[in-house]
């Protein structure tokens, strides 16, 4: 009996031990990644406030002797030619990535919808056939596109990104809404229609609704997708005046190649709208990829 | 008499299987409606460029000329590819750059993953900030890393120096033998967190009850994770794992803003030597000839992907 006693709260020290190692270690490991991840960008912010002259000391300035808004007052300047390239370049891309943001989401939710809902002949080929985009490089399809482009008179146009974008969203946009799909009862569809409303009622009252964290998830993929997109439109477009911001960046700073605190606070205003999109939304995308995709 | 009537009965079953197919088409032809235009889409910027990337591997286009002024080689092309000595080197820098990028993010992102399951103040916060490396463009990555690594600027040298590491700044990305590791490292900031959000999402659909049931019959904290977790995550690791080894093996951006591929090719990785070759030196056959090839590797990946992708979809068929 006293040994019992006496062993009992002794082993439990010990399974907290063993536990609290894993607890350090895994505080240990996310301190360390999140040195990984942070410090790299708080020296982008903190280069950006620096003078261009300041930024070229070595060693550096830890912290910068006379912190400026300088360079970004230039970006955001309509009066400045910098900062009307700037602000066109943010205009394009904004205008770009919401046009195939709202396609897509067009286009994805009946395809999905089908997928999951429909057994269709060759539904399964089409199916990994839309998958299979996403396999490939968009290299591959830089000059067979270039020349289809032109052909439907869409170089120079924001239209022949918008239509290259929706097709490498759509593969993980079809994928993600049709789990989501699967996982909504067939019975609330049939209730629905048992009450009279039509197959297509049933699906913008009852399916679309609860289909609502997918179809964000899938839209904040397919903007950042857009937003970030960098080689089509580096290949695409040649006038200066329909740049998105990643090539109207790069070819910016491949003129003026010393000027980091400009290039770094480039980096940061077009980091920006998709990290708020991204952490306003986040929730959702995890959501849609637990209720979704990965469930099993 | 028998033999006779035995084939013509297969023949009518064999054609009405086939009209059955067609009225199956027919019957679900509403249903198409929905994927069309995916499909349509699809097939304008997908089949139309296959064709054309594997019609003009066959042919030479003389740099400088139009492109309807190519003439047809065979498989030169080819040929050319598999005996020069940049393409070994370049397929061992894809290869490193792949295996390395995909099999640490997909550590780094897992072992977050799991230390962010637990409950604690500013969890939240934690998460948000680590996601952001994967939101954010790989244009603005690639330059807020060259400058990190700036031969003579660079904060990682400096710090180097001021440590007492290294006499002067190394020169990360303008060395042979450093610049794909630092470019590796570049492209895990950017990559690892994708694998979080997978499995953290991966983690949320493991029941609590068989971990506390674990933990009741005395499993420590290392066989819970080996039995329970690991087993339950097995379909979302491998879609991670292949999402993450695609996407590294297509990758484009980083390399091609922090190095151009340089110096004398050691950070040149497929894609960013096909578009040399295609845009650089305009020697579309030679790059559609690569692509081609490109296609034929990617395909065999693509087995898997699929295979893996659609893992989920078979069991709930079956169940």
């Amino acid at each position: 009996m006293s040994t019992i006693a006496e062993t009992a709260p002794r082993n439990q020290a010990r399974r907290r031990m063993r536990i609290d190692g894993w607890r350090w270690g895994g505080r240990i490991f996310l301190a360390f990644m999140l040195l990984y991840t942070a410090l790299p960008m708080i020296w982008m912010l903190l280069t950006s406030i620096k003078s261009g002259f300041a930024a070229m000391q070595f060693p550096p300035q830890w912290w910068p002797d006379q912190p400026n808004l300088s360079s970004y007052q230039k970006l955001l300047d309509p009066q400045n030619s910098v900062g009307q390239d700037f602000l066109r370049f943010f205009w394009n891309s904004l205008v770009v990535s919401t046009a195939t943001t709202i396609l897509s989401v067009i286009v994805a939710v009946p395809a999905a919808y089908a997928f999951s809902r429909f057994t269709f002949p060759g539904r399964n080929f089409l199916f990994f056939a839309v998958l299979l985009r996403n396999m490939f490089p968009a290299v591959i399809f830089l000059v067979p596109l270039f020349i289809l482009m032109r052909a439907l008179g869409l170089v120079n146009t924001h239209g022949s990104l918008v239509l290259t974008y929706l097709t490498f969203g759509l593969p993980l946009a079809i994928w993600l809404l049709k789990g989501f799909y699967d996982n909504i009862p067939v019975q609330l569809e049939q209730a629905a229609r048992i009450d009279g409303a039509t197959r297509f009622q049933a699906f913008i009252l009852i399916v679309m609704p609860l289909s609502t964290p997918g179809i964000i998830a899938t839209a904040i993929y397919s903007f950042i997708g857009a937003w970030n997109e960098y080689i089509y439109a580096y290949t695409f477009l040649s006038k200066n005046e329909q740049l998105t911001l990643p090539v109207g960046i790069q070819r910016f700073f491949s003129e003026n190649t010393t000027d980091f605190p400009g290039l770094m606070a480039a980096s940061f205003m077009m980091s920006v709208p998709v990290v708020v999109l991204f952490l306003v939304l986040q929730r959702y995308f995890v959501r849609a990829l637990t209720e979704g995709a990965v469930k099993h | 008499m028998t033999i006779v009537t035995g084939k013509a009965e297969a023949r009518r079953r064999l054609r009405s299987a086939r009209s059955g197919v067609l009225r199956k088409v027919w019957k679900h032809r509403a249903d198409y409606a929905y994927v069309l235009p995916a499909i349509a889409v699809m097939l304008i910027v997908i089949a139309y460029p296959i064709y054309y990337t594997i019609e003009l591997s066959f042919f030479n286009t003389p740099p400088g000329l139009q492109l309807r002024d190519k003439t047809f080689v065979g498989i030169d092309n080819y040929t050319a590819i598999l005996t020069s000595q940049v393409f070994w080197r370049v397929t061992l820098n894809t290869m490193i750059w792949t295996v390395a990028s995909t099999f640490i993010s997909f550590v780094l992102g897992f072992a977050a993953a799991l230390a962010l399951h637990r409950d604690f103040i500013g969890r939240g916060i934690l998460r948000a900030i680590l996601i952001i490396p994967w939101v954010i463009s790989a244009v603005a990555a690639s330059y807020i890393w060259k400058w990190i690594y700036h031969s003579d600027f660079g904060v990682i040298g400096a710090v180097l120096v001021g440590l007492g590491l290294a006499d002067r700044p190394p020169n990360f990305i303008d060395s042979v033998s450093t610049v794909l590791p630092s470019l590796i490292v570049v492209n895990i900031w950017r990559e690892f967190p994708f694998a979080m959000i997978m499995m953290m999402a991966g983690l949320q659909t493991i029941p609590d009850q068989l971990l506390r049931a674990a933990k009741v019959d005395g499993a420590n904290a290392w066989q819970r994770f080996w039995h329970v977790t690991f087993p339950h995550l097995r379909n979302v690791s491998t879609v991670t794992i292949l999402l993450l080894a695609v996407a590294n093996f297509n990758s484009f951006i980083i390399p091609w803003i922090m190095t151009g591929g340089g110096p004398s090719n050691a950070s040149h990785i497929w894609i960013t030597h096909i578009y040399e070759l295609a845009f650089g030196r305009q020697r579309w056959g030679v790059a559609s000839a690569y692509s081609v090839l490109l296609f034929l590797i990617l395909m065999t990946l693509g087995y898997f992907y699929v295979r893996a992708l659609s893992g989920n979809e078979r069991k709930d068929g079956s169940a």
